[in-house]
């Protein structure tokens, strides 16, 4: 499933010696990454690498310091409608769902593709129920998010995202706030969709999932993308050393 | 299920000997109150303040259209005065929650300035220092927009509280959908701050029902004014203040109730999985 890119072919996602800090903590450092149409990427690395924090600077919900991000191959907004209408192209979901608590899951469905792309209503639900249908919750339309489980919200989140009809999609550790009996119905939900030719920066822990489903593994550590790679080669032979221990410490307990 | 109770939070659940402690405190207790009770009649009765005299007048009609007129226009002062500081109160929530530094500075030293200067000196300034600026108003917005403008401050900083509790999450979805700040606040964060808010907002609604009896110092003729009139003209104040007490109690535990009711009411958003974080 390895993509090569043709040259001329312009990436959706591609950032350019980016770097972020917070106060001295340097998070991101001289980042530079492209994401190709339909490429699934998955981002991994320990804890406090600055993973989810590469996937939140792709639709500015972080600001950086200093390099580029180009969507489709225009610099990211910095604020206002031209932001809003950037970030409306770009599905985000998120660890803890987001769904907003107050509306039916219907109704967080509707909101966006009526509110920015001026939808009509009854087009809104249709295609709101399609979607919910797709991922398995169309039966939960009606409740509130809180009524649902993880698992459903997750789900649901990501019908929400994709009501946008965004060209790509951020996936911000999506099962990490999970009970384990339920990360399997968001993953294939996720799956589903890299199979579908969706274009995806996926931040995650579940390594199974990265080496069947991503085209490119990008390992982090301190801030710095230390290598990347097809997940086969990856996982079977990782270059550096940081990532071998990662790969090491993250499948020792399996062995006990 | 149900939220657990405050003293299901606080404590565990009584074993065998604790209950029949508290059963036994209980006993006591209520015996202390009747008695307490029983000292403060007999004291009323001894010194002749339960003679029909001071209490025949309750049977009148009169007396009673006269103190409904006095809640009727104490009852129009509070209800104003909340109207007008609910909206002072958005207003200097939303300007302190602004980017631009000079509004937020204003808008944060409104509140201080209302939060700190007591009711009556804001109804002094209206009664005595704002005519003198040759500008006349009535009575009625005399009492009416000191008792508003001492709450905005208070219920500014609930709206605020209230805002800041609704996670952090619900904003970055809303922005990542491509909806607008101004969307967001208002379609998103606001409608689950109101269900923070509600319980303080209306507190704040019994206080400034309360604030309203320094009327008399306008002369506005709110409830107090008026039990204050039938005071002078029956030579009752016990019996006056009592009843007049009772109606005062009687308003606001029912508004409490309606605080409750609605706190209740409102849909409860999901708590789990909604806590604010520090992205990895």
């Amino acid at each position: 499933m390895t993509q090569i890119q043709t040259p001329g072919d312009k990436p959706v996602i591609e950032l350019k010696n980016v770097n972020k800090h917070y106060g001295s903590l340097h998070v991101l450092r001289d980042i530079s990454l492209s994401v190709g149409k339909g490429e699934v990427v998955v981002v991994i690395g320990p804890s406090g690498s600055g993973k989810s924090t590469l996937c939140r600077t792709i639709n500015r919900l972080e600001t950086i310091d200093s390099g580029e991000i180009l969507i489709d191959g225009v610099p990211l907004p910095q604020e206002g409608r031209e932001l809003a209408q950037l970030r409306a192209q770009i599905g985000m979901v998120f660890q803890s769902f987001n769904l907003f608590s107050h509306m039916t899951v219907l109704d967080n469905m509707t909101l966006a593709p009526t509110g920015v792309l001026k939808l009509p209503k009854k087009q809104a639900r249709e295609e709101a129920m399609q979607l919910l249908e797709r991922v398995g919750v169309a039966d939960q339309a009606h409740k509130l998010p809180a009524q649902l489980s993880g698992g459903q919200q997750q789900r649901a989140a990501i019908a929400r995202a994709l009501a946008m009809h965004p060209k790509a999609m951020l996936f911000d550790e999506p099962t990490s706030a999970l009970d384990p009996e339920m990360i399997g119905e968001v993953l294939n939900v996720m799956t589903g969709l890299a199979q579908d030719g969706m274009t995806m920066v996926i931040v995650t822990h579940e390594m199974n999932f990265a080496r069947r489903v991503s085209d490119r593994v990008v390992f982090m550590d301190g801030g710095s993308i230390v290598e990347q790679d097809a997940p086969e080669a990856f996982f079977a032979h990782p270059k550096s050393q940081r990532a071998a221990d990662f790969l090491q410490s993250i499948r020792a307990p399996e062995k006990l | 299920m149900s939220a657990p109770s405050i003293r299901e939070r606080l404590y565990e659940s009584p074993g065998p000997k604790t209950r029949r402690r508290i059963a036994a405190f209980t006993g006591v207790a209520l015996i202390l109150l009747g008695l307490l009770l029983f000292l403060i009649v007999r004291q009323f009765a001894l010194q002749g303040q339960l003679q029909p005299r001071y209490w025949d007048f309750f049977l009148k009609g009169s007396t009673w259209r006269y103190l409904g007129a006095g809640l009727l226009s104490t009852l129009k002062a509070a209800l104003t005065a909340a109207v007008i500081a609910i909206a002072l109160g958005f207003l200097m929530m939303r300007g302190k929650l602004r980017r631009f530094r000079p509004v937020r500075w204003l808008c944060a030293a409104l509140v201080e300035f209302t939060r700190g200067v007591p009711t009556l000196l804001l109804i002094y300034f209206f009664f005595l220092v704002i005519p003198r600026m040759g500008i006349t108003i009535g009575a009625f917005w005399r009492i009416t927009l000191p008792c508003a403008i001492s709450a905005s401050g208070i219920i500014a900083e609930a709206f605020r509280a209230g805002v800041n509790a609704v996670p952090v999450g619900q904003t970055e979805a809303g922005l990542s959908l491509g909806l607008s700040n101004l969307r967001v606040f208002y379609q998103i964060v606001f409608p689950q701050a109101i269900r923070f808010v509600i319980p303080s907002l209306i507190s704040e609604l019994v206080i400034v029902l309360k604030d309203t009896t320094f009327a008399y110092v306008v002369s506005y003729a709110d409830l107090m004014q008026n039990a204050k009139v039938l005071i002078t003209s029956h030579d009752s104040l016990v019996s006056v203040y009592l009843v007049v007490a009772v109606i005062y109690i009687l308003i606001n535990y029912g508004l409490n109730k309606l605080s409750d009711r609605m706190a209740r009411g409102t849909k409860k958003p999901a708590e789990a999985g909604q806590a604010k974080r520090r992205p990895a």
